[in-house]
């Protein structure tokens, strides 16, 4: 159904995508007849692997999760992931964890944080603080990891996975248990 | 008869009448000529246990199902004694065809709902013909529902949809599209524009879509003989939505403000319209049987012509931006550009389910965001003394002409809690749908997995328990005292919650706070001689029953 002509030149732009330069910053605004670009795109896939700098150990910032059932899992990440970036990257095996991708669309990165950590961390949005509203099991230090990037002061911090959603799910284990 | 009790069966019963109907009516609409079965989603394994017949067999459901792989094995002992479906509460199937058929049921059916939860409780059972419906009216079950979803929920069957796309050789889009096609999908296209940092950079364009609403406002209300009343604001907010919507989506714009509409706008604006007006009928095409189709052919027509005319839109739009593009591309130029110039050129997308994308996306943002203006500008034309108030923090953290831009909205916590308390009085999708995706216990009940779920939002929206003096208008219930006060608000999501929650929410929520920001440093909206009070029907979403008529008059 595709047109054949669209389908041609898309084929074309991607076989040159790579000279392709995208600007950062959103364009001249837009006018009528299509002409001209609204916002910037971040051309963040085509270029983000080359420019992923190698970081020696001694940047890294170590984190301890406490998952569930009460293990503690110990990844590390640099300055500038976020939490959910460092579950991700470690492949930490925490259920649902970081469903939306970041988009601030599900609250199942949820994290509990140790008081003097908290009390520093970056100012929450009303965004997040609309879906931390949302998350199960919240507590007066809470945050949602998506959100939380590392910075060195955070080095050795523990957070905690809040406890499973009281659904299906736990009547499940429990039945494991019995 | 036995074909009107299959149009009967819709998802948390929206509307079979209406002129404007919407995508959202096919997301409720589905299986409507089939016992429940399952979705396709890749997740799930074959079951044999239908709801339908789980709710036959009752008990011995109960004991059945702890085969299959995820299922649950409820230990009565511990959890209490788990109900089954068949001994749910809910409406006789006889009455339920009567209230909606002989009393116009469609139109309320947001009141039906409430009705329903006062008279069964907060979890009831209907039967739509064929089609069963577990219908949760509390927001604790809707929040467990809701968290226990899985990689890629279903809403409801979109079955006649795909049929139209396999018709045509076209992709789903998100709306329709299920499993691990829609999961791709998703991916991709909430990485640009569902973080709200992603979205700020549209404020521009927004902003000028803006000035082109305040001109367009000076210019009906200067036609009215008091020179300040523009009368059917949703007529205005609906060009404002649309052009919005396609300043972010196609990059460009429509010229729908304008006071001479461009001659393929007009075209696309009424081909729109016909769409939704269609809908009434071409709800009956997903009804419809398909041996049936021969005798009635023109729901399934129509419902053929809407979709036609819906991607021919969009396809003229992406195939400009590819051409313009190329030109770019071919005259060295560098290439800057939005979403779709980002969708084009990533390929992360096939051509098709761009074109499919765009379509839905459109048809999703343009009607929910409409009515939410009007809405809102209807609340604030009733409340004086909140608008006040509204103004007052604009002057005050703002300042009387200060453009705003995304950036600003934080220091505007009022602005939000309108959007808030105005999509909770008037939730434009009153209610959502689920297909449970493994077996799940609400409220004592076992919910065999493939059951179609209704989630009542308006119920759960309007409920004393939830929100005190629920009838009001009171946006100062969503401030926040400090950054550590949370307000517990799963009574009202009107965008849903979690992975496949609006994709649009962002996008919509700076299109209104912006547009609300800009009206009233302008204006002050009032209510106007011509201003009749409008109560809410369903027409698929929730939408204001008569024409929403104010005055905006000069800001001195
Ligand atoms: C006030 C405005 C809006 C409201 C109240 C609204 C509400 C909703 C709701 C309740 C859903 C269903 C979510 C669920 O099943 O959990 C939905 C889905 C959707 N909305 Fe919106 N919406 C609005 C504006 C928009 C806009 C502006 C766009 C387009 C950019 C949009 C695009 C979509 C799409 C594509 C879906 C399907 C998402 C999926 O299945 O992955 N919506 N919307
Ligand atoms: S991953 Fe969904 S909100 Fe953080």
């Amino acid at each position: 159904m595709a047109a054949p002509g669209p389908a041609r030149l898309l084929r074309a732009a991607a076989a040159s995508s790579r000279r392709w330069l995208f600007s950062a910053s959103p364009a001249a605004g837009t006018r009528p007849g299509c002409g001209s670009a609204a916002a910037a795109v971040r051309a963040a896939r085509l270029f983000s692997l080359s420019a992923r700098a190698v970081l020696s150990s001694e940047d890294k910032i170590t984190v301890h999760f406490i998952n569930r059932d009460g293990d503690k899992l110990t990844a590390k990440g640099k300055p500038g992931d976020s939490l959910l970036d460092v579950v991700v990257d470690n492949n930490l095996d925490i259920d649902g964890f970081g469903a939306c991708e970041g988009t601030l669309a599900c609250s199942t990165c949820h994290l509990i944080f140790e008081d003097h950590i908290f009390e520093k961390l970056d100012a929450i949005t009303d965004e997040e603080m609309d879906m931390l509203d949302l998350a199960y099991g919240l507590t007066e230090t809470s945050r949602l990891g998506c959100q939380i990037c590392l910075k060195k002061s955070m080095d050795d911090m523990t957070v905690r996975v809040p406890e499973a959603v009281a659904d299906a799910r736990q009547s499940v284990d429990m039945s494991k248990n019995s | 008869m036995s074909f009107f009790t299959r149009v009967l069966t819709m998802k948390c019963k929206q509307a079979l009448e209406s002129e404007r109907t919407y995508f959202y009516h096919a997301i409720f609409v589905s299986r409507f000529h089939q016992l429940p079965k399952l979705s396709s989603s890749q997740s799930l394994e074959v079951q044999n246990n239908s709801p339908a017949a789980a709710e036959n067999k009752g008990e011995e459901m109960v004991a059945d199902s702890g085969r299959a792989g995820e299922l649950l094995k409820p230990t009565p002992h511990q959890l209490g004694r788990v109900k089954s479906l068949q001994e749910m509460p809910g409406p006789n199937t006889l009455y339920n065809l009567y209230e909606f058929f002989w009393k116009d049921g469609f139109g309320r059916i947001h009141e039906i709902q409430q009705k329903h939860t006062q008279e069964y409780g907060k979890i009831f059972k209907s039967h739509f013909g064929p089609q069963f419906v577990v219908s949760i009216a509390d927001r604790e079950m809707v929040a467990q529902v809701l968290r226990a979803e899985g990689r890629a929920p279903q809403r409801a069957n979109m079955e006649s949809w795909q049929e139209y796309r396999d018709l045509r050789g076209r992709a789903m889009g998100l709306i329709s599209a299920e499993g691990e096609q829609w999961l791709k999908m998703r991916s991709v296209l909430r990485q640009k524009i569902l973080k709200p940092k992603d979205v700020a950079v549209y404020s521009k364009g927004v902003n000028e879509v803006i000035t082109d609403l305040i001109k367009r406002i000076h210019t009906l209300r200067s036609q009215e003989d008091d020179g300040e009343t523009v009368t059917n604001v949703n007529n205005l907010f609906f060009k404002y939505s649309m052009e919005g919507v396609a300043t972010i989506l196609y990059e460009c714009r429509l010229g729908c403000l304008e006071n001479n509409v461009p001659q393929q706008t007009v075209e696309y604006i009424e081909a729109l319209e016909l769409m939704f007006s269609m809908f009434k009928t071409t709800m009956y095409a997903g009804a419809i049987p398909k041996w049936l189709r021969p005798l009635i052919p023109k729901p399934w027509r129509e419902f053929c012509r809407s979709w036609d005319g819906l991607f021919k839109f969009s396809q003229i739009h992406v195939d400009n931006k590819l051409k313009a593009i190329q030109s770019q591309l071919d005259q060295g130029e560098v290439v800057n550009g939005g979403l779709l110039t980002y969708l084009l050129v990533s390929k992360e997308l096939t051509l098709e389910e761009i074109y499919a994308n765009m379509t839905e996306m459109l048809l999703a943002g343009v009607d929910t965001t409409s009515f939410t203006l009007s809405w809102a500008t209807y609340l604030l034309a009733k409340h004086p003394e909140v608008q006040q108030r509204v103004y007052e923090e604009i002057v005050n953290k703002l300042g009387k002409d200060q453009v705003p831009v995304a950036h600003d909205v934080p220091k505007l916590p009022l602005i939000r809690a309108v959007l808030k308390e105005t999509l909770r009085l008037y939730p434009v999708l009153p209610g959502n749908g689920r297909v449970t995706q493994k077996d799940l216990i609400i409220g004592g009940y076992l919910i065999p997995k493939g059951t179609q779920l209704a989630l009542c939002h308006y119920t759960t929206s309007y409920s004393e328990e939830n929100f005190s003096m629920a009838n009001e208008f009171r946006p100062e219930r969503w401030l926040r005292k400090d950054n550590l006060d949370r307000v517990d608000n799963f009574g009202s999501i009107p965008f849903g919650y979690g992975i496949r929650s609006c994709i649009g929410k962002r996008i919509a929520e700076l299109e209104i706070h912006l547009a609300l920001i800009q009206l009233l440093q302008n204006f002050e909206i009032k209510i106007s001689s011509k201003t009749e009070p409008v109560n809410a029907k369903t027409h698929g979403l929730l939408t204001p029953g008569n024409s929403i008529n104010v005055r905006f008059s000069d800001r001195k």
